[in-house]
Protein backbone atom coordinates (compact mmCIF):
# COMPACT_ATOMS: atom_id res chain seq x y z
CA UNK A 1 0.00 0.00 0.00
CA UNK A 2 1.03 3.58 -0.75
CA UNK A 3 2.81 5.50 2.00
CA UNK A 4 0.19 8.27 1.41
CA UNK A 5 -2.91 5.84 1.45
CA UNK A 6 -1.36 4.42 4.87
CA UNK A 7 -1.33 8.05 5.97
CA UNK A 8 -5.15 8.81 5.40
CA UNK A 9 -5.83 5.11 6.69
CA UNK A 10 -4.14 5.95 9.91
CA UNK A 11 -5.74 9.52 10.32
CA UNK A 12 -8.61 7.73 10.08
CA UNK A 13 -7.94 5.69 13.12
CA UNK A 14 -6.67 2.53 11.76
CA UNK A 15 -4.33 1.04 14.04
CA UNK A 16 -2.79 -1.52 10.90
CA UNK A 17 -2.09 1.56 8.60
CA UNK A 18 -0.27 2.84 11.91
CA UNK A 19 1.51 -0.01 12.34
CA UNK A 20 2.79 -0.12 8.77
CA UNK A 21 4.27 3.37 9.66
CA UNK A 22 6.19 2.50 12.52
CA UNK A 23 7.36 -0.91 10.99
CA UNK A 24 8.95 1.60 8.28
CA UNK A 25 9.99 4.23 10.42
CA UNK A 26 11.40 3.11 13.28
CA UNK A 27 14.39 1.88 12.81
CA UNK A 28 15.44 5.45 11.18
CA UNK A 29 14.19 7.12 14.09
CA UNK A 30 15.59 4.83 16.63
CA UNK A 31 18.84 5.10 14.66
CA UNK A 32 18.85 9.18 14.91
CA UNK A 33 17.62 9.06 19.04
CA UNK A 34 20.65 6.48 19.16
CA UNK A 35 23.35 9.04 17.34
CA UNK A 36 22.14 11.85 19.66
CA UNK A 37 21.89 9.72 23.23
CA UNK A 38 24.13 7.29 22.25
CA UNK A 39 22.12 4.90 24.67
CA UNK A 40 19.66 2.24 23.17
CA UNK A 41 17.31 2.51 26.02
CA UNK A 42 16.85 6.34 26.19
CA UNK A 43 16.98 6.03 21.87
CA UNK A 44 14.18 3.19 22.47
CA UNK A 45 12.56 5.25 24.47
CA UNK A 46 12.73 8.50 22.57
CA UNK A 47 11.69 6.83 19.54
CA UNK A 48 8.29 5.70 21.16
CA UNK A 49 7.81 9.02 22.46
CA UNK A 50 8.56 10.65 19.00
CA UNK A 51 5.31 7.62 16.92
CA UNK A 52 3.29 8.67 20.36
CA UNK A 53 3.51 12.56 19.45
CA UNK A 54 3.36 11.66 15.56
CA UNK A 55 0.51 9.45 16.33
CA UNK A 56 -1.34 12.42 18.41
CA UNK A 57 -0.38 14.65 15.81
CA UNK A 58 -1.56 12.89 12.27
CA UNK A 59 -4.75 14.80 12.13
CA UNK A 60 -2.78 18.05 11.93
CA UNK A 61 -0.63 16.38 8.93
CA UNK A 62 -1.94 18.07 5.76
CA UNK A 63 0.40 16.06 3.47
CA UNK A 64 2.20 19.60 2.61
CA UNK A 65 5.81 17.22 2.69
CA UNK A 66 6.48 13.96 2.80
CA UNK A 67 5.15 12.12 6.26
CA UNK A 68 8.74 10.94 6.40
CA UNK A 69 10.10 14.74 6.31
CA UNK A 70 7.45 15.23 8.80
CA UNK A 71 8.61 12.56 11.10
CA UNK A 72 11.72 13.59 11.50
CA UNK A 73 11.17 17.01 12.30
CA UNK A 74 9.19 15.69 15.27
CA UNK A 75 12.18 13.30 15.85
CA UNK A 76 14.43 16.41 15.82
CA UNK A 77 12.28 18.35 18.01
CA UNK A 78 12.01 16.03 20.85
CA UNK A 79 15.45 14.78 20.65
CA UNK A 80 16.44 18.30 21.13
CA UNK A 81 13.85 19.30 23.56
CA UNK A 82 14.93 15.94 25.40
CA UNK A 83 18.55 16.87 25.47
CA UNK A 84 18.24 20.09 26.41
CA UNK A 85 16.30 18.52 29.60
CA UNK A 86 19.39 16.60 30.08
CA UNK A 87 21.75 19.40 30.06
CA UNK A 88 23.61 17.24 27.06
CA UNK A 89 24.37 14.56 29.79
CA UNK A 90 27.09 12.57 28.15
CA UNK A 91 25.37 9.06 27.94
CA UNK A 92 28.11 6.94 26.86
CA UNK A 93 28.66 3.81 28.89
CA UNK A 94 31.03 0.95 28.57
CA UNK A 95 28.25 -1.01 27.78
CA UNK A 96 27.80 0.74 24.30
CA UNK A 97 30.81 -1.73 23.10
CA UNK A 98 29.38 -4.97 22.64
CA UNK A 99 31.46 -8.25 24.42
CA UNK A 100 32.34 -10.56 22.43
CA UNK A 101 33.47 -14.62 23.89
CA UNK A 102 36.70 -15.86 22.40
CA UNK A 103 36.82 -19.37 21.67
CA UNK A 104 39.73 -19.75 19.58
CA UNK A 105 42.38 -17.75 17.58
CA UNK A 106 40.65 -16.84 14.40
CA UNK A 107 37.22 -15.96 16.46
CA UNK A 108 39.62 -13.96 19.24
CA UNK A 109 40.92 -12.31 16.07
CA UNK A 110 37.62 -11.46 14.32
CA UNK A 111 36.31 -10.06 17.60
CA UNK A 112 39.46 -7.97 17.74
CA UNK A 113 38.50 -6.18 15.01
CA UNK A 114 35.42 -5.70 15.87
CA UNK A 115 36.02 -4.08 18.55
CA UNK A 116 38.45 -2.20 17.10
CA UNK A 117 35.53 -0.68 14.03
CA UNK A 118 33.18 -0.35 17.29
CA UNK A 119 36.15 1.74 19.04
CA UNK A 120 36.42 3.99 15.75
CA UNK A 121 33.01 4.18 15.11
CA UNK A 122 32.94 5.09 19.04
CA UNK A 123 35.28 7.92 19.07
CA UNK A 124 33.79 8.97 15.64
CA UNK A 125 30.52 9.47 17.37
CA UNK A 126 31.99 11.05 20.58
CA UNK A 127 33.67 13.69 18.15
CA UNK A 128 30.06 14.54 16.70
CA UNK A 129 28.87 14.94 20.13
CA UNK A 130 31.63 17.61 20.65
CA UNK A 131 30.33 19.70 18.08
CA UNK A 132 27.91 23.04 18.28
CA UNK A 133 23.81 21.75 17.80
CA UNK A 134 23.49 22.98 14.82
CA UNK A 135 26.33 21.55 13.50
CA UNK A 136 25.90 18.48 15.26
CA UNK A 137 22.56 17.84 13.58
CA UNK A 138 23.12 18.58 10.08
CA UNK A 139 26.24 16.17 10.39
CA UNK A 140 23.68 13.71 11.95
CA UNK A 141 21.18 14.14 9.46
CA UNK A 142 23.37 13.76 6.55
CA UNK A 143 26.33 11.83 7.25
CA UNK A 144 24.95 9.51 10.12
CA UNK A 145 20.91 9.24 8.87
CA UNK A 146 22.09 9.80 4.89
CA UNK A 147 18.89 12.20 4.72
CA UNK A 148 18.82 14.14 0.83
CA UNK A 149 19.78 17.43 1.17
CA UNK A 150 16.49 18.59 -0.23
CA UNK A 151 14.94 16.79 2.87
CA UNK A 152 17.25 18.58 5.36
CA UNK A 153 16.62 21.43 4.16
CA UNK A 154 13.01 20.52 4.67
CA UNK A 155 13.71 19.23 8.01
CA UNK A 156 15.09 22.41 9.34
CA UNK A 157 13.69 24.79 8.00
CA UNK A 158 17.03 25.78 6.53
CA UNK A 159 17.46 27.35 2.29
CA UNK A 160 19.68 24.69 0.55
CA UNK A 161 22.55 26.98 0.36
CA UNK A 162 22.70 27.42 4.19
CA UNK A 163 22.38 23.51 4.56
CA UNK A 164 25.47 23.23 2.00
CA UNK A 165 27.52 25.71 3.84
CA UNK A 166 26.84 24.69 7.21
CA UNK A 167 27.42 20.76 6.47
CA UNK A 168 30.70 22.28 5.08
CA UNK A 169 31.63 23.89 8.51
CA UNK A 170 31.02 21.12 10.16
CA UNK A 171 32.51 18.41 8.09
CA UNK A 172 35.55 20.47 8.48
CA UNK A 173 35.46 20.83 12.21
CA UNK A 174 35.11 17.02 12.83
CA UNK A 175 38.09 16.31 10.62
CA UNK A 176 40.24 19.02 12.17
CA UNK A 177 39.41 17.25 15.60
CA UNK A 178 39.39 13.75 13.70
CA UNK A 179 42.58 14.26 11.30
CA UNK A 180 45.20 12.98 14.04
CA UNK A 181 43.33 10.03 14.03
CA UNK A 182 42.36 9.29 10.28
CA UNK A 183 43.93 7.52 7.84
CA UNK A 184 46.70 9.41 5.96
CA UNK A 185 48.35 9.14 1.88
CA UNK A 186 51.00 6.69 3.84
CA UNK A 187 48.69 4.78 6.27
CA UNK A 188 50.01 6.90 9.46
CA UNK A 189 47.90 7.34 12.12
CA UNK A 190 45.33 4.50 10.96
CA UNK A 191 42.04 4.39 12.71
CA UNK B 1 42.07 25.96 -8.62
CA UNK B 2 42.73 26.93 -5.07
CA UNK B 3 43.12 24.25 -2.30
CA UNK B 4 39.85 26.30 -0.48
CA UNK B 5 37.81 25.70 -3.83
CA UNK B 6 39.01 21.76 -3.88
CA UNK B 7 38.14 21.09 -0.60
CA UNK B 8 34.52 22.11 -1.29
CA UNK B 9 34.76 20.33 -4.48
CA UNK B 10 36.19 17.19 -2.54
CA UNK B 11 33.16 17.16 -0.54
CA UNK B 12 30.80 17.14 -3.53
CA UNK B 13 32.13 14.72 -4.82
CA UNK B 14 32.10 12.76 -1.75
CA UNK B 15 28.23 13.16 -1.94
CA UNK B 16 27.99 12.77 -5.91
CA UNK B 17 26.81 16.19 -6.83
CA UNK B 18 29.69 17.54 -7.99
CA UNK B 19 29.37 17.73 -12.60
CA UNK B 20 31.63 15.29 -14.54
CA UNK B 21 33.96 18.60 -16.10
CA UNK B 22 34.83 19.93 -12.52
CA UNK B 23 35.31 16.32 -11.43
CA UNK B 24 37.62 16.52 -14.28
CA UNK B 25 39.77 19.80 -12.82
CA UNK B 26 39.62 18.71 -9.20
CA UNK B 27 41.04 15.27 -10.08
CA UNK B 28 43.76 17.23 -11.97
CA UNK B 29 44.12 19.74 -8.91
CA UNK B 30 44.76 16.13 -6.73
CA UNK B 31 46.98 14.86 -8.62
CA UNK B 32 49.43 18.13 -8.35
CA UNK B 33 48.47 18.45 -4.70
CA UNK B 34 49.32 16.50 -1.76
CA UNK B 35 47.76 18.09 1.05
CA UNK B 36 44.10 18.31 -0.90
CA UNK B 37 44.88 14.83 -1.70
CA UNK B 38 45.40 13.92 2.19
CA UNK B 39 42.29 15.85 2.82
CA UNK B 40 40.27 14.12 0.38
CA UNK B 41 41.47 10.83 2.23
CA UNK B 42 40.94 11.40 5.42
CA UNK B 43 37.32 12.60 4.68
CA UNK B 44 36.53 9.15 2.67
CA UNK B 45 37.91 7.79 5.76
CA UNK B 46 35.22 9.92 8.21
CA UNK B 47 32.72 9.65 6.09
CA UNK B 48 32.78 6.04 5.84
CA UNK B 49 33.15 5.83 9.84
CA UNK B 50 30.12 8.24 10.11
CA UNK B 51 27.98 6.07 7.40
CA UNK B 52 29.20 2.93 8.52
CA UNK B 53 26.43 1.48 10.76
CA UNK B 54 23.94 4.60 10.71
CA UNK B 55 20.65 2.15 11.46
CA UNK B 56 20.29 0.21 13.89
CA UNK B 57 17.40 -1.66 15.10
CA UNK B 58 15.33 -1.15 18.25
CA UNK B 59 15.02 -2.96 21.16
CA UNK B 60 12.60 -6.18 20.12
CA UNK B 61 8.98 -5.84 19.75
CA UNK B 62 9.02 -1.99 19.52
CA UNK B 63 5.14 -1.92 18.22
CA UNK B 64 3.74 -4.47 21.03
CA UNK B 65 5.18 -1.52 23.31
CA UNK B 66 4.53 0.71 21.71
CA UNK B 67 0.46 -0.04 21.19
CA UNK B 68 -0.48 0.00 24.56
CA UNK B 69 0.71 3.76 25.37
CA UNK B 70 -1.26 4.56 21.90
CA UNK B 71 -4.48 3.69 23.07
CA UNK B 72 -3.33 4.77 26.80
CA UNK B 73 -2.92 8.47 25.11
CA UNK B 74 -6.51 8.02 22.59
CA UNK B 75 -8.19 7.63 26.05
CA UNK B 76 -6.74 10.14 27.56
CA UNK B 77 -6.65 12.73 24.40
CA UNK B 78 -10.13 13.60 24.40
CA UNK B 79 -9.94 14.50 27.74
CA UNK B 80 -7.25 16.75 27.14
CA UNK B 81 -8.79 18.37 24.48
CA UNK B 82 -12.24 19.08 26.48
CA UNK B 83 -10.18 20.48 29.14
CA UNK B 84 -7.94 22.68 26.73
CA UNK B 85 -11.15 23.78 25.15
CA UNK B 86 -12.95 24.68 27.93
CA UNK B 87 -9.66 27.15 29.06
CA UNK B 88 -10.11 28.56 25.10
CA UNK B 89 -13.15 29.27 25.41
CA UNK B 90 -13.08 31.11 29.03
CA UNK B 91 -11.52 34.33 27.51
CA UNK B 92 -13.91 34.27 24.76
CA UNK B 93 -17.15 33.24 27.56
CA UNK B 94 -15.88 36.78 28.83
CA UNK B 95 -15.55 38.92 26.28
CA UNK B 96 -19.13 38.01 25.02
CA UNK B 97 -20.28 38.69 28.68
CA UNK B 98 -19.00 42.27 28.48
CA UNK B 99 -20.02 42.76 24.96
CA UNK B 100 -23.69 41.65 26.55
CA UNK B 101 -23.37 43.91 29.47
CA UNK B 102 -22.16 46.85 27.19
CA UNK B 103 -24.90 46.68 25.15
CA UNK B 104 -27.85 46.61 27.90
CA UNK B 105 -26.03 49.43 29.54
CA UNK B 106 -25.84 51.59 26.70
CA UNK B 107 -28.96 50.93 25.19
CA UNK B 108 -31.84 53.07 26.38
CA UNK B 109 -34.15 51.50 28.48
CA UNK B 110 -38.37 52.46 27.32
CA UNK B 111 -39.17 53.83 30.81
CA UNK B 112 -36.39 56.59 30.33
CA UNK B 113 -37.30 57.58 27.10
CA UNK B 114 -39.82 60.85 26.63
CA UNK B 115 -42.89 60.54 25.17
CA UNK B 116 -41.23 62.22 22.12
CA UNK B 117 -38.22 59.75 22.00
CA UNK B 118 -40.14 57.20 22.05
CA UNK B 119 -42.61 58.33 19.07
CA UNK B 120 -39.38 58.94 17.07
CA UNK B 121 -37.75 55.47 18.06
CA UNK B 122 -41.29 53.63 16.61
CA UNK B 123 -40.97 56.25 13.54
CA UNK B 124 -43.83 58.54 14.03
CA UNK B 125 -43.79 62.00 14.07
CA UNK B 126 -43.65 63.74 17.63
CA UNK B 127 -45.35 66.76 15.97
CA UNK B 128 -48.05 65.35 14.83
CA UNK B 129 -50.21 65.28 18.49
CA UNK B 130 -49.43 69.41 18.74
CA UNK B 131 -50.21 69.97 15.81
CA UNK B 132 -53.77 68.72 16.01
CA UNK B 133 -53.91 70.71 19.38
CA UNK B 134 -52.32 73.66 17.58
CA UNK B 135 -54.88 73.20 14.90
CA UNK B 136 -57.85 73.24 17.03
CA UNK B 137 -60.72 75.90 16.21
CA UNK B 138 -61.46 77.24 19.43
CA UNK B 139 -58.88 78.72 23.02
CA UNK B 140 -60.35 76.62 25.22
CA UNK B 141 -60.10 73.28 23.19
CA UNK B 142 -56.48 73.87 22.88
CA UNK B 143 -55.58 74.49 26.30
CA UNK B 144 -57.76 71.21 27.50
CA UNK B 145 -56.09 68.97 25.04
CA UNK B 146 -53.01 71.12 26.50
CA UNK B 147 -54.07 69.67 29.99
CA UNK B 148 -54.61 66.53 29.13
CA UNK B 149 -51.73 66.08 26.84
CA UNK B 150 -49.80 66.87 29.81
CA UNK B 151 -51.23 64.18 32.33
CA UNK B 152 -50.91 61.48 29.69
CA UNK B 153 -47.23 62.58 29.72
CA UNK B 154 -45.12 59.21 31.10
CA UNK B 155 -41.91 61.04 32.10
CA UNK B 156 -43.16 62.86 36.31
CA UNK B 157 -40.90 65.69 35.44
CA UNK B 158 -42.54 67.30 32.48
CA UNK B 159 -46.37 66.95 34.57
CA UNK B 160 -47.55 70.36 35.75
CA UNK B 161 -46.85 70.65 39.21
CA UNK B 162 -50.10 71.78 41.45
Amino acid sequence: MEERQLVRLAQEGSPAAFEELVAKYQAKVFSMALSFTRNREAADDLAQEVFLKAYLALPRFHGKSEFGTWLYRISINHIKDYLRKKGRAKEVSLEDVPEVSFSDKEQAERAEQERETEARRHLVREFVQGLPEKYRVILTLRDIQGLAYEQISQVLHLSPGTVDSRLHRARRMLRKKLAPHLIGERGAHEL
Amino acid sequence: MNCNKAEKWVLRSLDGRLDGRSEGLLREHLEACPSCRKAETEYRSMLALLRDGGEAAPLPRFWERLEPRLREEMEIAPLVFWERSCLRAIPVFLVLVGIAAGALFFTPQAAELSQSEALLLENVDPFSETGQIFSADKADTRNMMLIFASLEEKTPDRRPMP
